[in-house]
């Protein structure tokens, strides 16, 4: 478990475009009875790199995401079987335009950097 | 040949783009005051600096991460924070003095005072990177910084007597002001160990794709470009103890440093003054607005680069924009450009191991840099160094604040 931790946390993720789309921010694991726990998700957002600061921190991203309507609060989460290879970056099977990943990007172009002449 | 063009062109950039204004303040008011004695924390920085863009430049050849990407993947994010918002707080001063140095050459140039060329430059410093020409820009700035080399044909035309200045090389204790001397050798060490510069450089190689086959180009680089450009900073040292010594001017305004090369170069050596530090400091700005963007944007996963259109980068796009502007507002208050210099390169010594440590970790862990790692006498030589310039500034810092 230790392992996975050091391997696969903190690591650069990216889409099946290789878009630079994050990082993993937190994993969550799913325990069995009689088994190794096995990870479940990765979570990826602001909310989930607050927690792991305080929990304070992690209210207030959340207050301040949905009061932005970025997001509903809660880190997004990526189930295992999405990730498709484990290098110098995770690279996930997905597209960052269809997920929320992408609306910190989406709302800084949309209410500041897209409405400056040239951008 | 190929090769051949691109080693040359990166030691022509890292000398044009060595002197800023950091260096250039600290090595004036280490000549003004002390004569050639302090050269050896010239040499000393500088072959601390050698070491760590080596490093950084293979670091980045082998493991293909970025500097703050892997340490936020090795140590955590936890332990991230305080490197990360250290080295921003400080660049971001670092950033301000440059600003401040931009203006100032402008204020010498036509009269206006300084804060009033904050707005415009921090404006023209933001323009160049969002049209996204900056790799063009940014080699370009340091090819007009060879103009620095004015500081090397000052020197040699003013007869320096040579005994003495290799005197200078072997540290010795000062006669009068000890103080003051540490505390000058620490601002030195703080203006010579730079980290932006080699995390900037480390990005470069990145965008750059380097892999093992650029080790020997990366070493050329960094042992040629890094010396030479040491050698400009002891250039300035030489020429500000022969010019200002002799006549008890102390550097505590910019307009005593503008003179400095009228003895060699009479009225052209005041417009060399200017346009030396104009061109450094902007090309230096230029860097680190980019690499205080670049830091976040790779510690935080987002997508980088230079030549990114700003929609296609917008939060790393805010951040440069922020930052520029964020450090001309420090200039705009009017807080003394020279006093801001000195005291960010002291804070840029206090706060080494905190920036270079880790990094120091990452060189020697198989993970990354596999073969590659470091050997023994780098190990050594970076801590030692970076050892000394934090013990020497948090113990200097202090008396230069309380001791008037």
């Amino acid at each position: 478990m230790g392992d996975l931790i050091r391997d696969v946390l903190d690591k650069q993720l990216v889409d099946r475009n290789q878009n630079s789309i994050g990082k993993v921010d937190g994993i969550i694991v799913a325990l069995r009875e009689g088994k190794p726990p096995r990870v479940a998700y990765i979570e990826v957002g602001t909310v989930a790199l607050a927690r792991r600061l305080n929990p304070r921190l992690a209210k207030w991203a959340a207050a301040l995401e949905r009061r932005l309507k970025v997001s509903e609060g809660e880190p997004y989460r990526i189930p295992w079987s999405k990730v498709r290879e484990v290098g110098i970056d995770v690279e996930v099977d997905l597209e960052w335009e269809k997920t929320p990943l992408i609306s910190w990007e989406k709302w800084v172009n949309e209410k500041i950097i897209g409405r400056i002449p040239g951008a | 040949m190929k090769k051949i063009f691109e080693v040359a062109l990166g030691i022509v950039t890292s000398i044009g783009g060595f002197l800023e204004i950091g260096s250039l303040t600290t090595a004036a008011q280490a000549g003004a005051l002390f004569g050639f004695q302090l050269i050896w924390a010239i040499a000393l920085g500088g072959l601390c600096i050698i070491f760590l863009v080596e490093m950084s430049g293979r670091f980045a050849a082998v493991s293909h991460h970025t500097i703050p990407a892997a340490i936020r993947e090795r140590f955590g994010f936890n332990f991230f924070v305080a490197p990360m918002i250290g080295f921003i707080l400080v660049t971001l001063l670092v950033l301000a003095a440059e600003i401040g140095g931009v203006c100032i050459a402008l204020e010498l140039v036509t009269g206006i005072a300084f804060q009033w060329w904050a707005l415009p430059v921090a404006f023209l410093i933001w323009l160049l990177i969002w049209k996204g020409t900056f790799s063009v820009i940014e080699k370009g700035a340091s090819l007009l910084g060879l103009v620095t080399l004015c500081f090397v044909v000052g020197a040699y035309w003013l007869y320096p007597p040579w005994n003495d200045v290799a005197t200078g090389l072997v540290p010795s204790l000062p006669a009068k002001d000890e103080a003051r001397y540490w505390f000058i050798a620490v601002s030195i060490l703080g203006a010579s160990i730079t980290p932006y510069l080699m995390f900037f450089y480390s990005s470069g190689a990145i965008e750059d794709k380097w892999d093992e086959s650029y080790l020997g180009t990366n070493r050329a680089v960094a042992g040629l470009g890094m010396s030479f450009g040491s050698a400009i900073s002891m250039a300035v040292l030489v020429v500000s103890a022969i010019v200002f010594m002799p006549r008890g001017i102390q550097v505590d305004h910019y307009d005593q440093v503008a003179l400095i090369l009228t003895p060699a170069f009479g009225y052209w050596g005041f417009i060399l003054f200017a346009a030396s530090l104009g061109i450094a400091c902007f090309g230096a700005a230029q860097e680190i607005s980019l690499e205080i963007a670049y830091f976040i944007a790779q510690a935080f996963g987002w997508n980088w680069g230079e030549d990114q259109k700003p929609r296609d980068a917008a939060r790393f796009s805010l951040v440069y924009t922020v930052t520029i502007f964020a450090g001309a507002l420090l200039v705009l208050v009017g807080i003394d450009p020279l006093k801001l210099t000195i005291f960010s390169m002291a804070l840029t010594a206090a706060t080494l191991p905190l920036s270079i440590m880790p990094f120091l970790i990452l060189m020697n862990d198989k993970r990354y840099v596999g073969e590659h790692r470091n050997g023994i006498i780098s190990n050594v030589v970076v801590t030692l160094i970076i050892i000394l310039a934090c013990v020497l500034a948090v113990v200097t810092i202090p008396l230069q604040i309380f001791g008037g």
